[in-house]
C-alpha cells in the first residue's frame, strides 16, 4: 500500500495541473480580493477569498485526471498486476487525492493570512467576535473544515463517474456541472415539487450547500431546508456511498 | 516454472479462451502465434490475473488468481501498447517501477535507450515507446516476461537487438512469454511454439522437434534414368520427374537405395525437401486434421 501510494504521490508531482492548480486558486482569490475590496471583508476573510469555489474547480481537473489518465494509455493494466488487488490501486488513488485536497485547503489559509498583510484589506483584528459567536481566526478555520467535508463529497462523485466514463473530457465537465448547476438544479426540483420536499431535501446535490450555508447560513438555509449538522452527516454519508459505489464499479470493469 | 492447466476465460459471457495447458521452464521462449482477435492478449491478461477464469495458474506452484497477485511479483509485461506516462521522461517511467538502480542502467544501455531516455515521453516515436514499454516489463530481474506483440513499431535493427535481449535474458534462467500474429518474427527467438485458433490450441512443440527433418519427399539424382525408372516400376515404387531429379516418398528411401545398390547402380545425390518453418507448421497441421477425420 505505501510503495502504491509513493507511485500516486510521484505521478502526481510530475504532472503540471498538480502546481498549476494552486496558482490558480491564489490568482483568483486576489482577483476576488480586488473586486470586492472594501466590502464584506469579514466574509472576505472568513471565506478565505471564496477559495471553496476555486479549490473545487482545480479538484475536478486534478482528481479526474489522477483516474482517466490511466484509462488513456493502458497503464491501468501494469498498475493491477503489480498491485495486490484493485482496492490497493483504487485506494490509493483516493488517499493521495483525499491529502492533495486537504493540502489546497491548507494553502488556502496560507494565502488568506498573507493577503490580509496585504493593502488589499483593511486589517481587521484576528481575534474580533465574529459569526457563531467565534472569532474571525476560528470562523475561518471552520470553514476550511467544513470545506474539505463538501470537496470530498465531491472528490467521490468524481471517482463514481471516472470508474463509469473513461474519458477525461467528459468526467470534467459533468463534473463541473453538478459543482457549478449542482446546487440550483436540486433547489429548482425542491421548489418544484413541494409536496416531496422532505425526502427531495436529502438529495446528494443538495448536499453540496454546506461550505456556503456555513458561512451564510441566512441564505442557504431557506433553500437546502436542512440544518449544518444535517447537511454535514449527508455529505459523509454521501461521500462513502459514491466511494463504495465507484469501487463496485471499478472491481467489476473489464481491462 | 509457469503452469497453466486447463484454463477457460470467459469476457462478458463469451469464452475467448478454451481450456489451455502450458508450461514454461526456466531459460525456454514460448512464442504464442495466432492471427488478430484469436485471444492471444486476453490469455496474456488472464496470465496475469486481470481477468476471472476457471482452471488453474501458477509460478513455482505459488496460485495466480484476479484477487491474488503475490506470485506475480517476479513478472514483467508488455500488454498490447506500452503503458507509458505521457508526462513522464522515460527513465521516471522506469524508475516508478524500478528497485535497483543498477538494473535500471543496465536495461537503459542493453535497449540502447540513452539518447532519448531522459526527454518527455510523450514525443517518443513508436519505436521508442515500444522499446520503453519492454524496458519496463524487463525491470527488477523478473522469472516471467510476458511480451504482446513486442516487434510492433520496430525497425530490423532493434528487432534483431530486441531478439538478442530477449536470449541473453532467457539464457539467465527468465521465461519468456511472447505472442505475434506472425510465426515467422519470433521463429529465430522461440524455443517453443504454441499456436492458437479461436483461443483454442492447435499446436504445441518444441522447435527442436520442429527443426528435425519432417519431410516426405526426397530428391534423388542418378545417372542410369531408365534402367532405374524400370527398377522402381517393377517394385512399385512411386516417383515423378523433377528437374531431373527423381522424387520419391520418403518411407520408399530404403527399399530404393537398397534396390539400387543391390543392382550396382549409383546413387549421386540423394537430399530431403527443404521446408520452412511455415510450410511444416502446415504440414503437421493437415496431417493432424487428415488424422481425426479418420477417428
Ligand atoms: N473487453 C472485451 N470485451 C469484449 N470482447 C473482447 C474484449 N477483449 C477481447 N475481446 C474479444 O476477445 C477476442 C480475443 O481478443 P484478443 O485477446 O485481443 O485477441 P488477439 O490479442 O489475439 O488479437 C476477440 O474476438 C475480441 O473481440
Ligand atoms: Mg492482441
Amino acid at each position: 500500500m505505501v510503495s502504491s501510494l509513493n507511485k500516486e504521490a510521484y505521478k502526481l508531482v510530475h504532472q503540471k495541473i498538480t502546481w498549476f492548480a494552486p496558482l490558480f486558486v491564489l490568482i483568483l482569490m486576489i482577483i476576488m480580493g480586488i473586486l470586492m475590496n472594501g466590502s464584506e471583508q469579514k466574509l472576505l476573510i472568513m471565506t478565505s477569498y471564496d477559495s471553496s469555489e476555486w479549490i473545487l474547480f482545480a479538484l475536478v481537473v486534478v482528481s479526474s485526471t489522477i483516474f482517466t489518465l490511466e484509462f488513456q494509455d493502458n497503464t491501468i493494466l501494469t498498475m493491477l498486476y503489480k498491485s495486490d488487488n484493485k482496492l490497493q490501486v483504487y485506494g490509493s488513488k483516493l488517499i493521495l487525492v483525499f491529502i492533495y485536497n486537504i493540502v489546497l485547503h491548507i494553502l488556502a489559509i496560507i494565502f488568506t493570512i498573507v493577503l490580509q498583510l496585504t493593502p488589499l484589506n483593511v486589517h481587521l483584528s484576528w481575534l474580533m467576535i465574529n459569526q457563531y459567536q467565534q472569532t474571525l481566526l476560528s470562523n475561518l478555520l471552520m470553514t476550511i473544515l467544513v470545506d474539505i467535508v463538501s470537496s470530498t463529497l465531491i472528490i467521490s462523485i468524481i471517482f463514481f463517474t471516472s470508474c463509469i466514463v473513461n474519458l477525461n473530457a467528459i468526467v470534467i465537465t459533468l463534473n463541473l456541472m453538478i459543482v457549478f448547476l449542482g446546487q440550483s438544479a436540486s433547489s429548482s426540483l425542491m421548489i418544484a415539487n413541494l409536496k416531496y420536499i422532505d425526502i427531495i431535501k436529502w438529495n446528494p446535490l443538495n448536499m453540496i450547500n454546506l461550505t456556503k450555508q456555513y458561512y451564510n447560513y441566512g441564505s442557504y438555509h431557506i433553500v437546502s431546508h436542512l440544518s449544518n449538522s444535517q447537511l454535514l452527516i449527508g455529505n459523509i454519508f454521501y461521500s462513502l456511498l459514491f466511494f463504495s459505489l465507484g469501487y463496485v464499479i471499478f472491481k467489476k470493469k473489464k481491462f | 516454472m509457469l503452469s497453466v492447466k486447463d484454463v477457460t476465460t470467459f469476457i462478458q459471457g463469451k469464452k475467448i479462451i478454451h481450456d489451455i495447458s502450458l508450461d514454461i521452464k526456466p531459460g525456454e521462449i514460448v512464442g504464442l502465434i495466432g492471427p488478430n482477435g484469436t485471444g492471444k492478449t486476453t490469455f496474456m491478461k488472464t496470465v496475469l490475473g486481470l481477468t476471472k477464469f476457471t482452471g488453474s495458474i501458477s509460478i513455482d506452484k505459488q496460485r495466480i488468481t484476479e484477487n491474488n497477485h503475490q506470485a506475480l511479483k517476479k513478472v514483467g509485461a508488455l500488454i498490447e501498447h506500452p503503458a507509458i506516462y505521457p508526462f513522464l521522461t522515460g527513465r521516471q517511467n522506469l524508475l516508478l517501477y524500478s528497485e535497483s538502480n543498477k538494473d535500471l542502467e543496465e536495461i537503459i544501455s542493453t535497449l540502447k535507450m540513452e539518447n532519448f531516455i531522459d526527454k518527455k515521453s510523450k514525443n517518443y516515436s513508436l519505436g521508442m515507446k515500444q522499446k520503453l514499454g519492454i524496458g519496463i516489463a524487463l525491470l527488477n530481474n523478473p522469472e516471467l516476461v510476458i511480451l504482446d506483440e513486442p516487434m510492433n513499431g520496430l525497425d530490423i535493427e532493434s528487432t534483431i537487438m530486441i531478439r538478442d535481449v530477449i536470449r541473453k535474458y532467457a539464457n539467465q534462467g527468465c521465461m519468456f512469454l511472447i505472442s505475434s500474429h506472425i510465426l515467422g518474427e519470433l521463429q529465430k527467438v522461440m524455443t517453443q511454439v504454441v499456436l492458437l485458433r479461436s483461443g483454442k490450441v492447435i499446436l504445441n512443440r518444441s522447435m527442436d522437434l520442429l527443426n528435425q527433418d519432417s519431410s516426405k519427399k526426397y530428391y534423388v539424382q542418378v545417372d542410369k534414368k531408365n534402367l532405374i525408372e524400370n527398377l522402381l516400376s517393377r517394385n512399385n515404387i512411386d516417383y515423378q520427374w523433377v528437374d531431373n531429379c527423381l522424387e520419391i516418398d520418403s518411407q520408399d528411401v530404403k527399399l530404393m537405395q537398397d534396390l539400387i545398390f543391390q543392382n550396382g547402380f549409383y546413387l549421386n545425390r540423394l537430399e530431403p525437401e527443404k521446408l520452412n518453418l511455415e510450410e511444416k507448421v502446415i504440414r503437421i497441421l493437415s496431417d493432424k486434421e487428415g488424422s481425426n477425420n479418420e477417428e
